[in-house]
């Protein structure tokens, strides 16, 4: 978004830099055009002599990095359709869907978003109508289709490869439309024709297409519901592995900290989506206060809970092992929907997963924008950065729900109108 | 009066204007359950029914009158002054991203109905198909579907071409399948590179076809008119509405010619005369003037466009004085001319001789019988859908008023505006020259 220029000055009670660090108390952004210019006390933080400054302050307010998303679909509509049948609608139901989901989550909070998936050229039709001015929405990280193999999670978005020749072909044709990141399916997923519990492709061709999306300098996220799809991952170069849970074929949970290790060791990200699955809980469980659950459905709320103390045992352990876990909220999937304080409810899971607010903050602020490669970009608040600002009441570092009192949002040095409709 | 179960919503007005072109009833109410308008009448003879619950507006300080109704709208456009031709090469993805944002600019100005007379392929189709879903909001919509041309011919590029009777009607065909409420043919050549602007584009039969097919499926049919023997030859097909309905000869030159006129009076065909389009390109270059200046060549056009516009008023004024049916449709976003602004297309037709109230009836109630759509929407009445619109002033008095809407209902529903900022900067400001 162009910014009208000059300089602007946010003061603030506290400024959460994306760091990780203490907030500095009583402290200033200083915006020149669309860039961030200096962050600190507002003592220390002044416009340069004689320009015209335009002050926003905010006495009892947070100001922090808006958010980056490290894991949306932005075609999903989040009313618990599966993906088989979201995609037979026409493309350009999909597009005006995602311009919705778009300009939602940006209203909330969201200046980043990484889309994981989405069918045929969608995402990048989206991008080009806010490049043109027709529709609002935040910065995007697109990988346009996701490649998978043939039957296999998300194949039906439009790109199948098999073999590693193919792979590659694929990983070009993306570049040529213009992606930003490879998006791969190594295992399969809740596609009806793929298998959940089982690796998709080989190690081989993981490889071929992470090293052809190197080449052009550009990474790959991996979805990986089981232990031998995120070692064929691991051992292919990937640099996200997504929900990423040491599942045997058989469903049993069998954590191997060898595997955590690797991932450490190379730098690999973990996107674990700790929320989409707790989403239809929180609303089976706003629905029982007003009717009786079905068996299933109260069936899948006991199953969910009795489970919440290994989960949280198993994420620390993989966080001990030195993975760093980063916030995605795979929204609009399945009953998760964009918008409202959706991807604040996945930060908040990393707090309730043992996280500090601060650390939670920093997975869906700063480590989100290092996972998608954008961090000289975007995901902290420093001289040099995109001045994308979100503004709270509260202060999220003690208690990370503030994050859902969201007061303004600057993009690009720019309020948004969020209650703008046209 | 019978009340009946529903949910039910008290208008109390100001002034309401119920778009039959009756004087403004003072002090005015009207009673809408659910979507349905029950009653309207002074405020002391409209009452909700007795232990009902009612939900209650007060425009007290404000004019309402029925929601606009634009018969001339083109949602994929952008109104920056691109021709079509270009306008087509952009992909149906984002085509039908910027008239879901053109839709809710009609709405949330005050248009709750459009007639849709050129889209590329499926695109308004599917925007329609969004709104129903509740994904997207959005007025009511009258969709052709395509244009119908020739091949080469005015918006040929939209999709759907046809050569000879057979293929006109497998297109009409085609369209209703898809979903098209009206036909909409190219008569004439137009804007586009390919065709000719002053010659007809299909032959008699090819039209005569064309029409009966759609008549036969209950769809009305308009015809794009650049030149006049295009509007003698819809007739003689028993067209339903001539567009532009510009008198010129093949040769270019402007000659009004009475007969025609009187050919389409005795017909009772409406007449969309669409006489901002030429206006809103000589503003567009009148501000361009003002802010940087003319090249030789846009002072030209700017020339050419002012003898085009006078000439095309002096003719609608003929047609107004002769008694034909002018209504309201604005052909934005066309040209330079953005949608959100239908206002100004009604302010000419009051140039040309409208009184006020006709100007409004002819984006009311009379635009809603030009559509085919009298029956559910363009005025206030018992049994009609509860589209109605409020705003300061009076627009019987002062048309400008009709820039001040501040709600919107449809079918009995606000409409959540939003901001008003962006609202108000889709407005198209008259340069300064013509202040």
């Amino acid at each position: 978004m162009a910014s009208d220029g000059g300089f602007k000055l946010i003061k603030a009670a506290r400024v959460i830099d994306g760091n990780g660090g203490p907030p500095i108390e009583r402290g200033a952004v200083l915006i020149e055009g669309d860039k961030v210019k200096a962050v600190g006390s507002e003592e220390n933080v002044t416009a340069p002599e004689g320009a015209h400054v335009e002050e926003h302050v905010y006495e009892n307010q947070t100001v922090l990095p808006g958010l980056v998303d490290g894991h949306v679909h932005l075609i999903g509509i989040g009313d618990g359709r599966a993906g088989d049948e979201l995609t037979t609608l026409p493309d350009e139901i999909l597009t005006l869907q995602a311009a919705r989901n778009a300009r939602a989550h940006l209203y909330s909070g969201v200046t980043t978003v990484r889309d994981c998936g989405a069918k045929n050229q969608t995402t990048l039709m989206l991008r080009q109508a806010i490049e043109m001015g027709i529709t609002v929405g935040p910065k995007l990280v697109l990988a346009g289709r996701p490649i998978a193999i043939i039957g296999g999670h998300l194949n039906y978005f439009g790109t199948t490869a098999t073999g590693t020749v193919e792979g590659r072909a694929a990983v070009r044709q993306l570049v040529k439309e213009g992606v930003d990141f490879i998006k791969v399916t190594a295992t399969g997923g809740s596609t009806r024709t793929s298998i959940a519990s089982r690796p998709s492709f080989t190690m081989e061709e993981i490889r071929a297409i992470a090293d052809e999306a190197h080449k052009f300098g550009i990474h790959v996220a991996a979805h990986c519901t089981n232990t031998e799809g995120i070692r064929n991952a691991v051992d292919g170069g990937v640099d996200t592995v997504i929900h990423g849970t040491h599942h045997e074929p058989d469903g049993s949970v069998v954590y191997d900290p060898e595997l955590s290790e690797q991932m450490a060791k190379n730098d690999i990200f973990l996107n674990p989506t700790i929320h989409q699955a707790r989403e239809r809980i929180w609303q089976l469980e706003e629905m029982a206060k007003t009717r009786l659950l079905t068996e299933e459905e109260q069936a899948s709320v006991d199953k969910y809970n009795s489970k919440w103390e290994e989960d949280v045992a198993y994420w620390a352990r993989v966080r001990a092992d030195g993975v760093t876990l980063i916030a995605g909220s795979d929204a609009s999937w399945m009953w998760y929907k964009l918008g409202g304080t959706s991807f604040q409810d996945e930060i908040l899971a990393h707090s309730d997963i043992g996280m500090t607010p601060m650390e939670a903050i920093v997975s869906g602020t700063r480590d989100s924008a290092r996972s998608s490669w954008v961090e000289d970009e975007v995901g902290t608040l420093e001289a040099g950065k995109q001045a994308d600002v979100l503004v709270v009441d509260g202060d999220p570092s003690q208690d990370v729900k503030a994050l859902r009192n969201v007061v303004d949002v600057f993009q690009g040095g720019n309020v948004v109108d969020r209650s703008g409709v046209i | 009066m019978t009340g009946g179960r529903g949910s039910h919503t008290l208008i109390r007005a100001g002034r309401l204007i119920d778009g039959l072109g009756g004087p403004p009833i003072e002090r005015a109410a009207i009673l809408i359950q659910d979507s349905t308008i029950l009653a309207v009448g002074r405020e002391q003879d409209v009452s909700a029914p007795e232990g009902a619950p009612v939900k209650n507006l007060d425009y007290s300080d404000k004019t309402v009158m029925p929601g606009m109704v634009d018969c001339h709208t083109h949602h994929n456009g952008f109104g920056d002054g691109r021709a079509g031709d270009d306008l087509a090469t952009l992909p149906d993805e984002i085509l039908v991203l910027k008239s879901a944002r053109n839709a809710r600019t009609s709405l949330l100005t005050g248009v709750t109905t459009f007639r849709e007379n050129g889209p590329k392929n499926v695109t308004m189709l599917r925007l329609r198909d969004a709104i129903r879903d509740g994904r997207e909001i959005g007025p009511r919509m009258v969709l052709c579907g395509r244009p119908v041309a020739i091949i080469g011919g005015h918006m040929d590029y939209m999709g759907s071409p046809a050569t000879g009777p057979v293929a006109g009607r497998a297109m009409v065909r085609q369209l209703v399948k898809e979903g098209a409420d009206y036909i909409k043919i190219t008569a004439t050549g137009g804007s586009t590179r390919t065709s000719f602007p002053m010659l007809p584009s299909f032959n008699v039969d090819e039209l005569s076809a064309i029409v009966d097919e759609a008549h036969k499926f209950g769809k009305l049919t308009a015809t794009h008119c650049s030149s006049t023997q295009g509007i003698i030859n819809s007739l003689d097909a028993g067209v339903d509405m001539i567009i532009h309905c510009i008198f010129k000869d093949a040769d270019g030159t402007d000659r009004f010619r009475e007969d025609v006129a009187e050919r389409i009076g005795n017909r009772g065909a409406f007449v969309n005369p669409t006489l901002h389009v030429p206006r809103s390109t000589i503003w567009a270059l009148e501000h361009k003037k003002a802010d940087t200046g003319l090249t030789p060549a846009e002072q030209s056009k700017l020339d050419d466009q002012s003898r085009q516009f006078e000439s095309r008023m002096e003719d609608a004024r003929r047609l107004t004085d002769m008694g034909l049916k002018l209504i309201t449709g604005s052909d934005s976003s066309w040209g330079d001319y953005m949608l959100g602004n239908t206002m100004y297309e009604t302010e000419c037709l009051t140039m040309a001789g409208l009184s006020n109230m006709k100007g409004l009836q002819s984006v009311t109630g009379e635009a809603a019988k030009a559509l085919g759509v009298d029956d559910e929407v363009g005025t206030l009445e018992p049994g009609k859908q509860a589209d109605v619109i409020a705003m300061p002033g009076n627009p019987d008095e002062d048309l400008n008023a009709l820039w001040n809407v501040t709600d919107v209902m449809l079918a009995g529903k606000l409409i959540d505006r939003g901001s008003t900022a962006p609202i108000a900067a889709t407005r198209q400001h008259v340069p300064h020259s013509h202040g």
